[in-house]
């Protein structure tokens, strides 16, 4: 069924016409198969797939309620995931979506407990307590990723419009003076939590204040001030969260918007910090073919800079794809190289091909080595094309730096206790051709085709973000995933969203 | 003539004086060629000086200019180029001397449009060297009998294809193909008159052959070993001696050192290292070394059952071959790509290792990728135990795997033209050519400028990594390897 939609070899392309005018049970049963028969494999490619499906998913969803729509998510997500465990990007696409819903919900969430509150004046339970503290989270994601802050603000503060006063407005507050100045109402209205709630707020709201927040960020912290805004929602409660659940539709469509562009704008982010680390003369290695070092490198030698480059070629998985980025730029098949590519040696750059077995003989003349993960674990460490680790450990032997690109997209969540586990094997057949009957029969041929990468392999990390150690990076696991969605597959929900 | 020739001298470095007569001497040579090939050319009178002229002096201030990039960009480091630069440069230039000397004679008679095409397809051979390793490019690797002496002998020439096309690879395996291979040449042999064996033999009748192997593929360090050994034979047999018996004795001699430094060696070293195989050990080996077959197969005749594990790679695989005589033989094999050395290094207890030679600061020089896998399973508290013949024991040091090493030619890494997803691209090349001519496969790599290929054929492996040398002396600690070097091969 889902194939006989697909005329040509499906892949990602085909992928993403069918989505228009399948329906969205069919697609997303079709992109499973894809991920199953590794049609659609690599991260960004799946990255990709997966957020075209969910802006889908979430278009169709006829919920208006957030907690629904996160239900729905999950389970797509949960789906998609057992797919294809290992290709962890999916996985990766689906929690930032959620992160997004939650965000949202959260905000309109809060919206709501302010008018509620203030109208009800009565604290129904501590779990509103808490959502008032909640606030604080929300906005240092858009810290971190201006994209995303940027983008959700206007639509944000186009549906607050008819809510916003002139207290919301004030950008001139911080989190912590709004804090401090609008809880004292609170803090006579529900007295159990008087002392903890606005504490723990302020103390969010002081690490968040130096990072620099865009001032048009501060309003939903600043939690509409309940006395401010009892007054216009008294009456018509219900018709408030009619539309403000309506937004949250719209505008979680925004933010995963957002993520598509930052999917497609991610490699042209990451070359910018080219400059900052390739300088003239020198000799970098890099294995297998990924357009984000092919960029990160392309870049250096726009900027003038004469390097060489020592290519490895991932025999025998990706093997065929190098030989195609060296030559062309591009992809293996004719569909990617329709791609206006250019090679690196277009550019004035030596690019010297070798097979895998020669990294260890030429780590010595390397100045620094430049790999593109398959996915990145939340404690530094990575997954990469085999390889990758004998690479990394050579240039460790050899004290050679090696770099890492590597988009947000690609920064799962999981933490690697079992690192067999992460590893997939791959068709034994593009080792040993199956025509060697005897061969196969007898020899356990064996292919794996990910390396598990230590963290203390690897000295910096470069993502859309800027540098960072790999030591920091939990940290922006942390600003990316929402704890309760670390784990897709469990039932349990975020409490704090359930009351919306 | 002479000016352009002497213009270029005071811009040379310092350390290049050295070499400056003998390159004015070669390009004196070069320049009576070209004049004596003026002389000859029938048509042309005017063109036929110019254009042996832009075939030599260009080529001199080329490789000045070749060597001039490689000072202004230091690699590694600044004494590191240099370094590369004194060993680079001598090697470079007699392979460029030899190929003008080859150039220079049928260029006279050719004509002229071909003239100007050396130069070119010089500077193009040259752009795709690997300049780091350009004291390795000598000459390209013979698979002919052109310009061959006619002195060498038939066996030889087999030989040498044989090598070249790596039918016959291995350190011992060659060395016992050329003893083999000299018998016969010893045989073959009548001492002019006047002379004597001892002192005729060596530098007449068998440099000739020599140079003809190592014009198909630089020799190992056991065939040179081999060679210096006889050598020495030959120089102490007795003047007087009559030929035949000479001969004779150089056959028996020879077939002794085989018995007694490979064949016999060969089942010492196999019987000690079989006894480090225990049941259940899983053997992780990486290409192939006759040796460490023998080892292993010795280990399972003895009733001994464990795993191996066979890691190979690009493009020789020769682990295949291993892989498949050993599952013939019955043993629980599995194999590997290079790139899964992880994968293989997870459930192996030992690492075996066979040896291309052993260098005396105690670094293995083996098959590129070993050191790879040697630092895997170190890391891995992994022994790695080398299996070596003393005749492979080298009296050569290596800190890295750039200064000694071969280069192997980079069309061996294309993949198979003739594969399945090509044909397409192909097709559609033909039918609009300025679209798909992008589309460009490695095949093309000659005409991609700065596009390069490099197949080394060998690595050096840090002596650290490596927790015992098994020879016919017992087994000794990589730091011993000197010792049985001197014991071993300069003794004799």
């Amino acid at each position: 069924m889902p194939s006989a939609t697909v005329g040509q070899t499906p892949s990602l392309s085909t992928y993403l016409k069918s989505l228009k005018h399948n329906d969205i049970e069919t697609s997303i049963e079709l992109f499973i198969s894809l991920l199953k028969r590794r049609q659609i494999k690599n991260s960004r490619p799946c990255a990709i797939a997966t957020i075209s499906l969910l802006l889908r998913v979430v278009g169709e969803a006829r919920t208006r309620d957030a907690q629904q729509l996160i239900e729905r998510i999950r389970a797509v997500g949960r789906r998609l995931v057992a797919a294809q465990p290992r290709e962890m990007a999916v996985g990766n696409i689906v929690r930032r979506v959620l992160e997004n819903v939650r965000e949202v919900a959260e905000r309109d969430q809060d919206a709501a407990d302010g008018g509620s509150e203030g109208s009800t004046s009565i604290p129904s339970t501590p779990i509103r307590g808490e959502t008032m503290r909640r606030p604080a989270f929300p906005t240092k994601f858009s810290e971190f990723s201006p994209l995303h802050g940027a983008a959700t603000i206007p639509q944000d503060m186009h549906a607050r419009a008819p809510l916003a006063t002139s207290g919301d407005s004030s950008p001139a507050f911080g989190g912590t003076m709004e804090a401090a100045l609008q809880r004292p109402p609170l803090v006579s209205s529900n007295t159990s939590y008087a002392g903890q709630g606005p504490a723990a707020s302020s103390l969010f709201s002081i690490l968040q204040h130096p990072q620099g927040r865009s001032p048009y960020a501060t309003p939903p912290t600043g939690t509409q001030s309940p006395a401010l805004k009892a007054s216009p929602f008294k009456g018509d409660e219900g018709q408030t969260s009619a539309s403000e659940k309506l937004d949250i539709k719209a505008e979680v469509i925004t933010s995963i918007q957002d993520l598509q562009k930052e999917l497609e704008e991610v490699d042209d982010e990451i070359s910018e910090f080219a400059q900052d680390h390739i300088h003239n003369n020198e000799v970098i290695l890099t294995h297998t073919s990924s357009q984000t070092v092919q960029r990160f490198l392309m870049k250096a030698a726009s900027k003038k800079r004469k390097f060489t480059v020592f290519h490895a070629e991932a025999y025998p998985n990706d093997h065929l794809e190098t030989h195609a980025t060296i030559v062309n730029g591009g992809g293996a098949t004719a569909e990617d190289a329709d791609e206006r590519w250019k090679p690196l040696t277009s550019m004035g750059i030596t690019v010297i091909l070798i097979p895998d077995s020669a990294v260890f003989a030429l780590m010595s003349r390397i100045n620094k080595v430049i790999l593109a993960p398959h996915t990145v674990l939340a404690n530094g460490s990575l997954i990469a094309a085999a390889g990758a680790s004998t690479i990394a450990q050579a240039a460790k032997t050899h004290r050679v730096p090696v770099v890492v690109l590597s988009g947000v997209f690609k920064l799962s969540p999981v933490y690697p206790f079992d690192t067999d586990e992460l590893i997939e094997y791959g068709d034994p057949g593009k080792v040993v051709p199956f025509q060697d009957g005897e061969f196969m029969d007898k020899v356990d041929v064996v292919n794996p085709v990910y390396d598990f990468v230590d963290a203390e392999l690897i000295d910096l990390y470069i993502t859309n973000l800027g540098g960072h150690a790999p030591s920091y990076l939990y940290r922006i696991v942390a600003d990316h995933y929402r704890v309760e969605d670390i784990d897709l597959s469990g039932k349990a929900e975020g409490g704090a969203v359930k009351a919306g | 003539m002479s000016e352009p020739a002497k213009a270029p001298e005071p811009t040379k470095p310092a350390e290049e004086a050295k070499i400056s007569p003998a390159e004015l001497k070669k390009r004196a040579k070069a320049e009576k060629q070209a004049r004596r090939a003026a002389q000859k050319g029938d048509q042309g009178d005017a063109e036929a000086p110019p254009a042996p002229f832009t075939n030599g002096v260009p080529e001199e201030q080329q490789a000045q200019k070749q060597s001039g990039p490689q000072d202004s960009k230091p690699k590694g480091g600044q004494t590191k180029s240099q370094q590369q630069q004194k060993q680079g440069k001598p090697g470079a230039q007699e392979g460029k001397h030899e190929r003008r000397g080859s150039q220079a004679q049928p260029l006279a008679m050719r004509p002229k449009v071909v003239q100007t095409a050396p130069p070119k397809e010089e500077a193009r051979k040259n752009s795709k060297q690997v300049e780091l390793f350009s004291h390795l490019y000598t000459q390209p690797r013979r698979h002919d009998i052109s310009g061959a002496t006619k002195d060498v002998h038939p066996a030889i020439v087999a030989l040498g294809f044989q090598m070249s096309s790596y039918e016959i690879c291995g350190s011992s395996a060659r060395c016992v193909a050329l003893l083999v291979a000299f018998k016969e040449v010893i045989q073959a042999y009548t001492t002019p008159s006047a002379t004597s064996l001892a002192r005729n033999l060596t530098s007449h009748y068998l440099s000739p052959q020599i140079d003809f192997l190592k014009s198909c593929r630089p020799i190992s360090e056991s065939m040179g070993n081999a060679i210096r050994w006889l050598k020495k034979l030959i120089a102490e047999i007795d003047p007087s001696t009559p030929e035949q018996e000479a001969k004779d004795y150089l056959c028996d001699e020879i077939d002794r050192f085989i018995r007694e430094r490979i064949t016999v060696t060969d089942q010492a070293i196999a019987s000690l290292a079989s006894g480090l195989i225990k049941n259940g050990s899983v053997i992780l080996t990486y290409a192939k070394s006759s040796i460490v077959e023998k080892t292993i197969l010795q280990a399972y005749a003895n009733g001994t059952r464990f795993r191996v594990i066979v890691v190979d790679s690009r493009p020789l695989f020769e682990g295949k071959s291993l892989a498949t005589s050993l599952m013939r033989s019955g043993l629980e094999v599995e194999y590997l790509p290079f790139s899964g050395i992880t994968h293989a290094v997870k459930s192996a207890t030992l690492v075996l290792l066979g040896a291309h030679s052993m260098l005396s600061n105690g670094r293995l020089q083996s098959r590129v990728g070993t050191a790879a896998l040697a630092m895997q399973a170190h890391k891995a508290d992994i022994p790695v135990i080398v299996c070596c013949e003393s005749v492979k024991f080298s009296g050569k040091v290596a800190l890295d795997s750039i200064v000694l090493n071969e280069v192997a030619p980079p069309e061996e890494l294309l993949p198979p033209r003739v594969a399945p997803s090509q044909p397409p691209t192909t097709d559609r090349k033909d039918e609009g050519d300025d679209e798909e001519s992008k589309v460009k496969t490695l095949h093309d790599w000659q005409d991609i400028a700065g596009l390069q290929i490099l197949n080394l054929m060998y690595d050096v492996t840090p002596a650290e990594y490596i927790r015992m040398v098994i020879c016919e002396y017992g087994n000794v600690p990589p730091s011993s390897v000197p010792v049985v070097h001197r014991l071993a091969n300069e003794s004799m």
